[in-house]
């Protein structure tokens, strides 16, 4: 079969795309107001801001999802309007969202084709598509198999699956939202090769980021975005760190921490030899054996999908281990359930925080009373006593500086940054003696995350032993005392906190184990 | 007990669960095809009662058995409708309005029966079975599988066309992604809610025609409430089935098997209490599907789609 | 939300609003209400005892006799409230007709003593004033039956479709299989455990035929599913509790047919005297509320068969024959 007929309503290349005077509401938001942005071709602009500034807003109206309250699209200079992310790829524009868009049943080249027209309509046409989509790997060198299915592929292998997408469909322009979030430095390295690849092509990027130092490196001109206005943008010849946090922020930004020494305590976690299957029977965590100190923080580094989801579940409860012992102060609580943690002092800030952290639809002083509802102060005999309770709640939302109109708003209604600020409230007043902290920052802007950073190393030199799961290794290094690396289940080393190097740990996080890892750096 | 290991009792135990399971194939097709587009019907009672009853009183009004089919699939596609548009355009609980369409189409049937039909059981010359040349002849074998009625024979092609159109073409490849995450489909250019209506829709027509195959092509006449829970089934046998078409064969067939075996033991006066040969289909039903376990499972299933979502 | 919600409230008013029935009452009129388990053209249980409350009416002049019914009362305590409104909507005779709704009336009879409340299958009246019970004694047919159809056959298989192994449809097949074997007939019996489901009642029957019945026999509402099948395949119905000659006027040989009003019209003077129960009926042959009707309109049917029967009955009636075997 020849290269037949894949036809695609192609417009013009993009040269120029402008966003002009772009004002969006929502109910009770002014998500972007009267925003301009500019990309020219071969050009890589960094959309810089804050979570909720109105970065996503203003680039699902650019693909089509949202129209615009008011304001133009120009694409070399004509106006378009998007009514429908089709509008937005029969311009040339492609999309890549922070969240995958990918079916997770269905193989890397069954996502690429869907939607397509197909040669032999109206039977599919995989082998077509799959010729065309190793043609474009080859190109721009992304590696991918593409009879796997989703399910079975690493994050950053699912990030190639929509580079390609896009790319497939013709995207002169692409929208990059948060593209690193999720990646490796590795990874982030490997990335940032093909974006140059694809700017050298002449397409026009678009990179939604909020880390300073990735901005710095990859874009040739930043835009930054604060409360849905754009507040500048520059071009990227000298600007800092520093310069561009306070854009983003309007405030100047801490970006190094001073901590106190190390007080090491007694052991207050103690996993020995733990094996913890997932929702498949498939064990994900292979003999982890750790030991964390009160008043010490432990990292534990890695790419997401190696097992920290579920060694979180089970240090927390909320997951059965198949093998191995979890003990808390000397006690095993490896059957115990998750309540019986809470009361053995253990704490929890689940990764999935609006899943598992918070029940959404309810009020703030019911979210921050869920685990110690039946307790006093909160409650006697099973009477609630509700001045106890917003007492106690308007204290920490205080202490945390939980951002909200009042205590009676659903939490549904609160920023990222702000329900994070909530749970940690909400579980540092319990005064927990052990925190186990899943991806803490993950998703909330610098100025909370650095509030959340602050909080943790004070409970930690008050005696806490805290283990900090994340994928941010700049978190990881700026907070741990020790550093734990997980690869497919198993810890292949742990290094000193302040010592270690991003490289090494990123060559850990790839499986390289620990002694090699430090032989080649 | 020997009496039942003979070729000829178990061939035509066989062939009985053949003919059993062709009502539970079209209703549980349909329904697969409702449920990998992400939306659940649990209206299929309701459809096949209205189907039963149309294509029924059709072939009694014309005599023509093609009209009664197409009458089915016709008063399918509107009851379909109805359903697509209370779970699709107005996103309502899919359960609770299933539950209303089978509760509308079980009344309405019964209404029109009155009303038409004055209430009376009458019966219509159904579907004659045809003996495959060749392989009809084939002993055992051939009374077992090769002498059905059309509707039968159709009833189990649809396997193999449900699992092309899923698997081999561009629609089914949209169908599977809005089931399992509609989101990326519309970023796609996918129409989210055209596929669902033709989901919805198509699988009513299937349902519609699975209440005909008891009026016109099984039975031969129609009586009120007449497939009696075969809806249900239908949609138990799609979890059961994980999704996949060629699964909804072997469990229709092994419900109807088991079926047809314990009547067929009650025949032959092997004794075990009735009730608990009634329950052993249904039993074995729940049995499999607490093992059901898959990937497969459209995850968006019951969930209706609204893209304002951040 | 408010939209979706009331889609579905919508659809319940409308199917409740199919449901309902006003009825308006007057005195001078005998008003008689019946509650049935299926429909009144079942070919069945509730039609027999409503085909005779049809003859009771033309025996009244013109508009002094009303008849209300509800059928598909399949739920008890839908029956019970059914039953409850008749009473207190002032009718005269409320017959419970289905084995299920006994302790109903034990319950709602004594709230109304000016109601004669009447309850069939069933065999006590509670000790109540106002209660009529009646039963049929299918088993004396379920016996001539099985001798008749061993004759006919000259022996061959018999098949019996059952719905629910209990009440009527219990003795009668016990009767059958118990006539038809003294008579030297082999006998299977199947039960589907429902009234209602007609593809199973028919599956069953062409399990029987295809292990060698060519006559079945067999009871509930549900038995259109298993004569069809009998159509289909040539074979000879006999039917029970009412006629099912028009199901397939080519294949019945036979129906054994309730006649309910011998029971009725001793219940109705009863009432005229002032006396509103406290009787148990039995429906047997001795009456005539157990009746044969023959296919001699389409079958060729040998006299000696029919004399047969009509021996056996009498032979029942006097006591010389037990239906059922002995304990």
């Amino acid at each position: 079969m020849a290269e037949k007929r894949i036809t695609y309503p192609k417009s013009d290349h993009i040269k120029k795309l402008q966003m002009i005077d772009i004002t969006k509401r929502f109910p009770g938001v002014l998500a972007n107001d009267r925003v301009n942005l500019e990309v020219n071709e071969g050009e890589i602009l960094a959309l810089l801001g804050e979570n909720g500034a109105g970065k996503s807003t203003l680039m699902k109206q650019l693909y089509g999802l949202y129209t615009p309250d008011s304001g133009q699209i120009l694409i070399n200079g004509k106006e378009v309007v998007f009514h429908s992310p089709t509008d937005a790829i029969n311009a040339g524009i492609g999309m890549i969202h922070q969240h995958f868009m990918l079916v997770s049943n269905l193989t890397v080249v069954e996502n690429v084709a869907l939607g397509l027209k197909s040669s032999r309509a109206p039977f599919l046409d995989l082998k077509v598509v799959e010729r065309r989509m190793m043609d474009i790997c080859d190109t721009y060198n992304l590696k991918l198999d593409p009879k796997r299915y989703i399910w079975e592929l690493a994050v950053g292998e699912q990030q190639r699956v929509e580079i390609v997408k896009a790319l497939y469909r013709g995207a002169d322009l692409l929208i990059l939202d948060e593209p690193t979030a999720v990646l490796t430095p590795q990874e982030v390295d490997e990335f940032f090769v093909i974006l140059k690849k694809m700017a050298e092509a002449m397409h026009s990027l678009i990179f939604i980021s909020h880390k300073l130092n990735e901005v710095i490196e990859i874009s040739d001109r930043v835009t930054v975005l604060r409360d849905g206005c754009s507040v500048g943008s520059v071009k990227n010849e000298n600007i800092t760190k520093t310069d561009l946090a306070e854009k983003m922020v309007g405030r100047p930004v801490v970006l190094q921490y001073d901590r106190s020494p190390l007080n090491r305590r007694e052991v207050r976690l103690k996993v020995e030899d733990l094996y913890v299957p997932n929702d498949w029977d498939e064990d994900k965590v292979c003999g982890v054996s750790l030991e964390i100190h009160g008043g010490e923080i432990l990292g534990l580094a890695g790419v997401s999908g190696n097992g920290q989801r579920e060694l979180a579940q089970a240090l927390s409860g909320l997951r059965a281990a198949s093998k191995g012992k979890i003990y808390l102060d000397g006690v095993d609580v490896t059957k115990a359930a998750p309540y019986e943690h809470n009361l053995a002092g253990q704490s929890y800030i689940p990764e999935e925080r609006n899943k598992e952290g918070i029940i959404k639809d309810f009020v703030i002083t019911e979210n921050f009373i869920l685990e110690d509802h039946d307790k006093e102060p909160y409650s006697k005999n099973s009477i609630f006593n509700f001045k106890n309770i917003d007492r106690e709640t308007q204290r920490a939302v205080d202490a945390f500086a939980v951002k909200t109109p009042n205590l009676k708003t659903m939490v549904k209604n609160l920023s990222g940054g702000n329900v994070q600020k909530l749970i940690l409230a909400r579980e540092l007043s319990r005064k927990p003696r052990v925190l186990i902290a899943a991806q803490p920052t993950r998703g909330v802007d610098i100025g909370a995350s650095e509030y959340i950073h602050l909080r943790l190393l004070e409970q930690r030199d008050l005696g806490m032993a805290t283990l900090l799961i994340s994928e941010d290794l700049d978190e990881i290094r700026a907070l741990s005392d020790r550093i734990a690396v997980i690869f497919d289940g198993r810890i292949v080393g742990i290094v000193d906190g302040p010592s270690a190097t991003s490289e090494m740990l990123g060559l850990m996080m790839a499986g390289v184990p620990l002694e090699e890892a430090q032989q080649k750096k | 007990m020997d009496n039942l290991f003979n070729p000829e009792t178990i061939f035509g135990i066989i062939g009985m669960a053949v003919t059993l399971a062709m009502p539970y194939l079209y209703a549980a097709i349909g329904e697969l095809f409702d449920q990998t587009a992400g939306c659940y019907n649990l209206g299929t009672e309701g459809i096949m009662m209205m189907g039963a009853f149309s294509a029924f009183y059709v072939v009694y009004e014309t005599g023509n058995l093609g009209f009664g089919v197409l009458a089915a699939a016709i008063v399918g596609l509107l009851m379909g409708l109805i359903m697509a548009v209370i779970s699709v355009t107005f996103k309502a609980e899919q359960g609770i309005s299933g539950i209303g369409l089978t509760m509308f189409g079980v009344g309405l049937s019964s209404l029109l029966f009155k009303t038409l039909l004055n209430g009376t059981v009458l019966s219509v010359k159904g579907f004659k079975s045809i003996r495959i040349p060749i392989l009809g002849d084939i002993p055992y074998i051939g009374d077992a599988f090769f002498n059905h009625n059309i509707m039968v024979y159709v009833a189990y092609l649809l396997i193999p066309i449900a699992s092309i159109i899923l698997y081999k073409t561009t629609l089914g490849l949209k169908i599977r992604a809005v089931g399992q995450n509609p989101q990326a489909a519309d970023t796609l250019g996918v129409s989210v809610n055209k596929i669902r209506y033709l989901c919805v829709c198509g699988g009513a027509i299937l349902a519609g025609i699975a209440g005909a195959t008891f009026s016109i092509a099984n039975i031969n006449m129609f009586q009120e409430k007449m497939t009696n829970g075969t809806g249900y089934i239908a949609v138990a046998l799609v979890y059961f089935s994980g999704w996949k078409p060629w699964r909804v064969l072997l469990g229709a067939l092994l419900f109807s098997f088991v079926n047809a075996l314990q009547l067929r033991m009650q025949v032959l006066g092997i004794n075990i209490p009735s009730d608990i040969a009634m329950m052993m289909p249904y039993l074995l039903t729940i049995v499999t599907l607490i093992f059901v376990k898959s990937r497969d499972k459209p995850a968006a299933l019951a969930v209706p789609y609204e893209r304002s979502e951040n | 939300m408010l939209k979706k919600n009331s889609i579905v409230v919508l659809f319940i008013i409308a199917i409740l609003a199919m449901a309902a029935l006003p009825v308006a009452a007057a005195d001078d009129v005998f008003q008689v209400a019946m509650i049935m388990p299926s429909k009144i053209n079942d070919y069945s249980f509730s039609q027999s005892m409503y085909e005779a409350l049809k003859v009771l009416e033309s025996t009244f002049p013109e508009g002094g006799f009303e008849l209300v019914y509800s059928e598909d009362m399949f739920n008890v305590a839908d029956a019970r409230e059914a039953i409850r409104d008749y009473a207190d909507m002032g009718y005269d005779l409320v017959i419970a007709h289905g084995s299920q709704y006994g302790t109903s009336l034990q319950e709602i009879a004594p709230d109304y003593p000016e109601t004669a409340f009447a309850w069939g299958n069933g065999t006590e009246f509670y000790g109540q004033p106002n209660i009529s019970v009646y039963q049929a004694r299918a088993e004396q047919g379920g016996y001539v039956f099985g001798q008749v159809a061993a004759k006919y056959t000259n022996n061959g298989k018999l098949g019996v479709c059952g719905p629910v192994e209990s009440g009527d449809a219990k003795t009668y097949i016990d009767g059958f299989k118990n006539g038809a074997s003294e008579a030297g007939s082999p006998v299977s019996v199947t039960y589907t455990s429902s009234f209602s489901d007609v593809s199973l009642m028919s599956a069953a029957a062409q399990t029987h035929m295809d292990e060698g019945a060519t006559l079945l026999t067999g009871t509930s509402q549900s038995i259109p599913g298993a004569v069809s099948v009998v159509k289909e395949n040539n074979g000879i119905w006999m039917g029970v509790q009412w006629d099912t000659i028009p199901l397939a006027p080519e294949n019945v040989l036979v129906s054994l047919v309730y006649d309910w009003s011998p029971i009725l019209n001793d219940i109705v003077s009863n009432m005229k005297e002032g006396s509103f129960g406290g009787r148990a009926y039995d429906l047997t042959f001795k009456d005539g509320g157990l009746k044969f009707v023959w296919n001699t309109e389409n079958m060729e049917i040998d006299p000696e068969l029919i004399a047969m029967a009509d021996d056996l009955a009498a032979k029942i009636t006097a006591g010389e024959i037990s239906p059922l075997p002995a304990q």
